[in-house]
């Protein structure tokens, strides 16, 4: 069990982060317009590109492994496909953009590639997901749209394992599952639990949230067989498509904008709790089982006695704020500190994305990266699960 | 009428409306009345019987929301305050970690409902209060964040 | 402090925290443009209910979220026509002054005498635990103001009355 690494990349949100496939540098969005590359340099990261296309805040990052392309999403409502190249006069590498011809007219929200790297998916304000696939003949990439039934800006999208089905998140509070086949690229994908034949549009399934909140983050399983969101009615539904058997869970803390599974049986959320919350669970029922955030370890013995909980945290500095008013005649204005509500988790601000980092010899998500509106990048050991005493005792599945 | 006040958004035929954001209720309004009646004569015998836990969850279940159906909701505040205004303070955590997920969000509505009308009936904003501080403890602030989101208001 | 007080407050400061869940959210009606969603309410689907916490008919909080920005207004106590007077000159002072308290908004809406806009670009440059204590703070700050204010009228017109008085006295 080792403590979080944890790096204090910028002085500005982190509004979305994106590794190598080696870990060694990660692209990130310090939410501005550059698309800023990091280097892991011993114990630091150091900026050692940054790359101006967009002209407006980037919203989104991804970064194939295999390929070593980055596609970035922006409110500019443009992406780019980011590809190393040698420069013609220097012959060093350097980053070069391809435009994608996203055809949407609000901005683009969220990208990700497909698992097999020869597509991309990108969410949109304009109430349409653009399926992109790269055409050769005229060197840039075109798209196609998924736009029924969708009613508001999609929020966040997640490719099944198979390379065909997209999951996607949006602001009318629905979690919808589509199919995404596009003939030219994909072979015709062998039958699973959402469905048979499933050509371009077909919907395999649509979920609402439990209490009306726009769906912040959507995932497949690593099997793809279980689909996983949270909404932000501070709930996470874990939907089994078979049944259908839909478990939701409500929490008794702010909601979460997005999560990663793990493994088959674990995932982690994360949003505006400030720290990253581990659930298990299986066909039979799914629970929250803690936190990666052990606040006890790393704040010593003052953090353990007034950490009951991110709501009671925060009520219990009030409180004592109020009974030192109440008794000692101290107002909060007067004394140096009182009145001051701590946090005592790792992020001080949301968290923005989860991402897994490492995955284990047993397949498993070894460690999760995440980053955050308060400028950090942290790397948890998934495994590091500590207890969430008595926080969580109100809640039931 | 001035051109320049017509709000043109309206009339994108792809704009979600206020109704659609919600799935209606499914009952009668005439039924939803009756039901609301009828459940204030049980929360009366579970009171009389010092069941407040029981009391509250008859009033605080399939509660009325959605339109055309103020009355019901008017009786059902009326209800569910006139259990708030009776239970001693001391026992209200006990009650409230008793209820269930559903019905402790649903309370929070209504506490937020009774607040918005203070002096309304025997709605009392100090009760209110108390009520609104154990059930942030015991619930969390993500039942607050569901009145906030949960379009079906009571 | 008073217990409802207390209570009052801490009511206000788990429904300001459970609504500062904000995001950057990109306007879906107009093209390129990024506007708080509270003010605008051009797209139904991202306003959340507003919510109100009342201590009396007098003192009340109303709490509009939406999905990047939220407005929060203030009525605050007025018991008589001095305190409703030194309310009016005092709110108005601080809105001439918006930009420097930041997410203070020019104007109140309609029944509150004070109202705050705060923005996804608040939430992201501040902590947001920091703005609620902040205003927090406000709340308590502007009762004990206004009193301490009626108290120093009430002392000067008395003192002003006196030696006035005294002419005659003599």
């Amino acid at each position: 069990m080792s403590a979080p690494e944890v790096y204090s990349i910028a002085q500005t949100p982190v509004t979305c982060h994106a590794f190598n496939a080696d870990r060694t540098q990660v692209a990130v969005s310090l939410n501005d317009r550059h698309l800023h590359i990091f280097e892991r340099q011993g114990h630091e990261w150091k900026n050692i590109e940054t790359l101006s296309e967009h002209d407006k805040v980037i919203t989104s990052i991804d970064w194939a492994p295999k390929t070593n392309q980055i596609v970035t999403a922006s409110q500019d409502r443009n992406a780019y496909v980011w590809a190393q190249t040698p420069d013609p006069h220097t012959g060093a590498t350097v980053w070069k953009p391809t435009l994608v011809l996203l055809r949407i007219n609000r901005a683009a929200t969220f990208v990700r590639w497909s698992p097999n790297e020869d597509k991309f998916a990108v969410a949109s304000g304009a109430r349409a997901i653009a399926i992109c696939s790269f055409d050769p003949e005229n060197n840039w990439w075109v798209a196609r749209q998924l736009k029924k039934p969708i009613r508001s800006t999609v929020l966040s999208i997640d490719w099944h394992p198979n390379n065909v089905l997209l999951a996607a998140g949006s602001a009318d509070m629905k979690a919808r599952v589509f199919s995404a086949y596009i003939k030219d690229v994909d072979k015709k994908p062998a039958p699973s639990v959402w469905g048979e034949k499933l050509p371009f549009n077909t919907i395999c399934g649509e979920y609402s949230s439990p209490a009306g909140g726009w769906v912040h983050a959507v995932g497949f399983s690593p099997s793809g067989d279980v689909l996983a969101f949270v909404s932000h009615d501070s709930s996470i539904s874990i939907v089994y498509p078979s049944g259908p058997t839909v478990y939701t869970i409500r929490l008794n803390s702010l909601p979460y904008v997005t999560l990663t599974w793990t493994a088959e049986d674990s995932l982690v959320a994360a949003g505006h709790d400030c720290q990253p919350i581990v659930y298990a669970g299986s066909e039979a029922g799914w629970q929250a089982i803690g936190t990666l955030d052990d606040t006890s370890a790393a704040g010593g013995a003052k953090a353990g006695g007034a950490r009951s909980g991110p709501v009671g945290r925060l009520n219990s500095a009030a409180f004592n704020t109020f009974r030192n008013a109440d008794t000692r005649g101290q107002t909060s204005s007067s004394s140096t500190g009182e009145g001051d509500t701590e946090l005592l988790t790792v992020h001080q601000n949301t968290i923005t994305s989860v991402r897994p980092y490492e995955v284990g010899a047993d397949g498993r998500v070894a460690r999760v990266s995440t980053s955050g509106a308060d400028g950090k990048l942290v790397v948890w050991d998934a495994g590091a699960v500590s207890a969430l005493t008595g926080k969580m005792s109100g809640m039931r599945i | 009428m001035s051109f320049r006040k017509i709000d043109i958004d309206a009339y994108d035929e792809d704009v979600i409306q206020e109704t659609e954001l919600v799935e209606p209720d499914p009952r009668d309004p005439t039924q939803v009345l009756a039901d609301a009646k009828q459940k204030q004569a049980d929360v009366r015998s579970a009171l009389a019987r010092n069941d407040v836990t029981g009391a509250l969850s008859i009033a605080l279940d399939q509660a009325p929301y959605g339109p055309n159906v103020d009355e019901a909701k008017n009786l059902t505040l009326q209800t569910v305050v006139s259990i708030l205004n009776s239970t001693r303070s001391a026992d209200i955590p006990a009650v409230l970690k008793d209820l269930s997920v559903e019905n402790q969000d649903t309370l929070m509505k209504y506490l937020y409902k009774g607040m918005a009308m203070p002096g309304w009936g025997d709605v009392s904003g100090s009760v209110l209060l108390i009520w609104h501080e154990k059930l942030t403890e015991v619930a969390g602030t993500g039942c607050i964040v569901r009145v906030m989101t949960d379009r079906r208001t009571v | 402090m008073s217990n409802v007080l207390r209570q009052y407050l801490s009511a206000v400061r788990s429904t300001l925290t459970a609504a500062l869940t904000l995001e950057d959210f990109s306007s879906q009606v107009v093209e390129r443009h990024n506007k708080p969603e509270i003010e605008v309410q051009g797209s139904k689907e991202v306003l959340l209910n507003p919510l109100i916490v009342s201590r009396n008919e007098n003192e009340r909080v109303l709490i509009e979220p939406s999905v990047n920005s939220l407005r929060m207004s203030i009525r605050i106590k007025q018991a008589d026509e001095i305190e409703r007077i030194l309310c009016h000159k005092f709110t108005r002072f601080m809105m001439q002054r918006a930009e420097s308290f930041v997410v203070l908004r020019r104007k109140p809406v309609p029944g509150y005498d004070i109202s705050f806009l705060i923005t996804n670009v608040h939430s992201e440059t501040m902590l947001k635990h920091k703005i609620v204590d902040f205003i927090i703070q406000f709340m308590e700050d502007v009762d004990r103001e206004i009193s301490e204010m009626k108290l120093s009228l009430n002392a000067r017109a008395r003192i002003v009355a006196e030696s006035y008085l005294l002419a005659f006295n003599a």
